[in-house]
């Protein structure tokens, strides 16, 4: 298993201290290799496991183990330079960057990004640069084809992209990094359905030709069922039932608290 | 002439601080009130050094920006981690710490007394720039190689992940970046080019008290930065010094007395800012704008 959750619980305290438990024990392992889904209604705590796996959230009890390494304890950037890259619901590119330079901060090559180095070591930094950017079209053109029109769109502000194709390159950036396991927070939200295919298709590509494992969230049912291997219902804060994706879709139980069937 | 040479001089002096400023304002999305901290800091060290000791510039500049440095060092460990106006809160409180010592530590820093009689630069150790016009040159040649210091800084890799910080702090650090420990660096080399305006500006007008280091000399320069423009561009700064610079003598040259003229040179500071802020958030020449 490459991502296992033990125990996890978390709580929160309001202004009249009122107590509210918003994971009860979640337990589940993410499979080496594989697309899993992690399904479950508004406010079942998906987006909390996410910020608790990537290290952004740490207000919480039990453990959290990444090839089997507890980085439960680890900040945000360890556990990203460990191999987790994450896609976050509702942001995608920084806008005030071109499209080259989103795609550049996302490189596992660090080289240039301390201050003194573009002063004392200037041609490694340039060298590095250069690898960088051909690393960034070998990437476009593997996730997105030959010829394909961001190539000509490098040095544009990522702002003058739709935000569909800002998920898309938000997406394709991941494969910059030494990432192993990509968690997508609804990647397909408020996205153009022409893309959504798109969507699916790098999925699958980035599983099958990059070796990579996918964790997403998604609320999207037909998707999950085209792209997901395995799938995991979250309701209330603990895992109700995980399985295959057609197993777990097609329980009664789901189908009727969550899909309303 | 003098006249004239003593605005450029002092147009050099802010041109490094506000420069300075932009590192962590405009490029690491930290609004800092303690700029004039490390601007006195780097007066006194730098003062102590030229009284004390016959060194060459370079190596008394050395000092005291290390030494600055590691005072921000301190200071961020502590107030980095602290997000948007805690951040703030927290730099106000070093100034306020910072103006306390200077002014009641009088058996080192004289107090509200003062120190007079400030040694000039000595470029190489022998050659001290005792006239006004070797001041001026000096503090141009400075000035441009400060501004080309920061300009690289501003285009590397470096620049580029504070910009993408100042965008989009949490995806950075999801991307696998320390963003606590490049905010750091830009604070540490904010505070050590402040530190070497102190240091020139002390030994240029060779008397110092801690009335030139208060908050409100803080918040003067940041108006500098917001006037000319923050971001990844220096001639947003340089232009910010200018107007701050220039404009309290053009006030003068119409022949309003200086009681008059510092209060109305406030007043149009602050309609400036006003009137910016509603048109052109970034500044005249910026291109990043405050998150």
């Amino acid at each position: 298993m490459i991502l296992e959750l033990k125990d996890i619980q978390m709580s929160y305290t309001n202004a009249r201290k009122e107590v509210f438990n918003l994971l009860n024990g979640v337990n589940m392992a993410v499979e080496e290799g594989k697309v899993t889904a992690l399904i479950g209604g508004n406010g079942a705590g998906k987006t909390t496991l996410f910020n608790i796996i990537s290290g952004v959230e740490k207000g919480f009890h039990g453990k959290v183990f990444l090839e089997g390494k507890d980085i439960t304890k680890l900040p945000a950037h360890r556990i990203a330079q460990m191999g987790l890259g994450r896609l976050f619901q509702g942001r995608q590119l920084m806008d005030d960057l071109t499209l080259m330079e989103n795609m550049k901060i996302a490189s596992g090559n660090t080289m240039g990004e301390n201050p003194f180095d573009c002063f004392f070591r200037f041609k490694k930094v340039a060298a590095s640069e250069t690898a960088k950017e051909q690393q960034a079209i070998d990437i476009l053109i593997k996730v997105f084809g030959d010829g394909n029109k961001y190539l000509d769109l490098l040095n544009h502000k990522a702002s003058e992209l739709s935000y569909g194709e800002q998920r898309l390159i938000a997406m394709a950036r991941l494969l910059m990094g030494n990432s192993h396991l990509l968690l997508l927070d609804e990647p397909t939200s408020g996205v153009n359905p022409k893309y959504i295919e798109v969507f699916q298709q790098i999925i699958r590509d980035m599983v099958e030709k990059e070796e990579q494992t996918v964790l997403l969230i998604e609320h999207n049912m037909s998707f999950v069922r085209n792209v997901a291997d395995y799938c995991h219902y979250l309701d209330d804060g603990i895992i109700i039932k995980s399985g295959e994706t057609h197993e777990v879709l097609d329980d009664n139980e789901v189908r009727k608290d969550y899909l309303g069937l | 002439m003098e006249y004239l040479l003593h605005i450029g001089i002092m147009l050099c002096i802010y041109i490094i601080l506000v420069l300075s400023t932009n590192m962590t304002v405009g490029m690491a999305n930290l609004l800092t009130l303690c700029q004039a901290a490390f601007y006195g800091i780097g007066a006194y060290i730098g003062t102590y050094f030229l009284m004390q000791f016959n060194l060459p510039f370079v190596v008394i500049a050395l000092i005291v920006m290390l030494a600055t440095g590691l005072t921000s060092i301190v200071i961020s460990y502590a107030s980095v981690k602290l997000k948007g106006d805690y951040f703030i809160l927290g730099t106000l409180g070093f100034q306020m710490i910072i103006y306390t010592i200077l002014y009641n530590w009088i058996d080192v820093t004289h107090g509200p007394y003062g120190i007079p009689g400030i040694p000039s630069i000595k470029l190489f150790g022998v050659w001290s720039l005792t006239s006004i016009y070797a001041y001026f040159f000096f503090s141009v040649v400075l000035a441009v190689v400060v501004a080309l210091i920061f300009s690289r800084l501003q285009h590397s890799p470096y620049g580029r992940m504070l910009k993408a910080i100042h965008t989009d702090e949490l995806s950075a650090q999801t991307l696998g970046r320390n963003t606590i420990q490049l905010k750091s660096w830009a604070f540490f080399i904010s505070a050590t080019f402040a530190s070497l305006a102190g240091l020139i500006y002390a030994s240029y007008v060779s008397y110092i008290d801690p009335t030139s280091f208060t908050l409100d000399e803080s918040i003067f320069i940041i108006t500098a930065l917001f006037i000319g423009g923050i971001g990844s561009r220096v001639w947003g700064p340089i232009v910010g010094a200018a107007v701050v610079v220039i404009l309290p003598e053009l006030l003068s040259l119409i022949g309003l007395p200086n009681a008059v003229a510092d209060n109305l040179r406030a007043v149009i500071y602050g309609i400036i800012l006003i009137v910016l802020m509603f048109y052109r958030p970034q500044g005249l020449l910026g291109d990043a704008k405050l998150k």
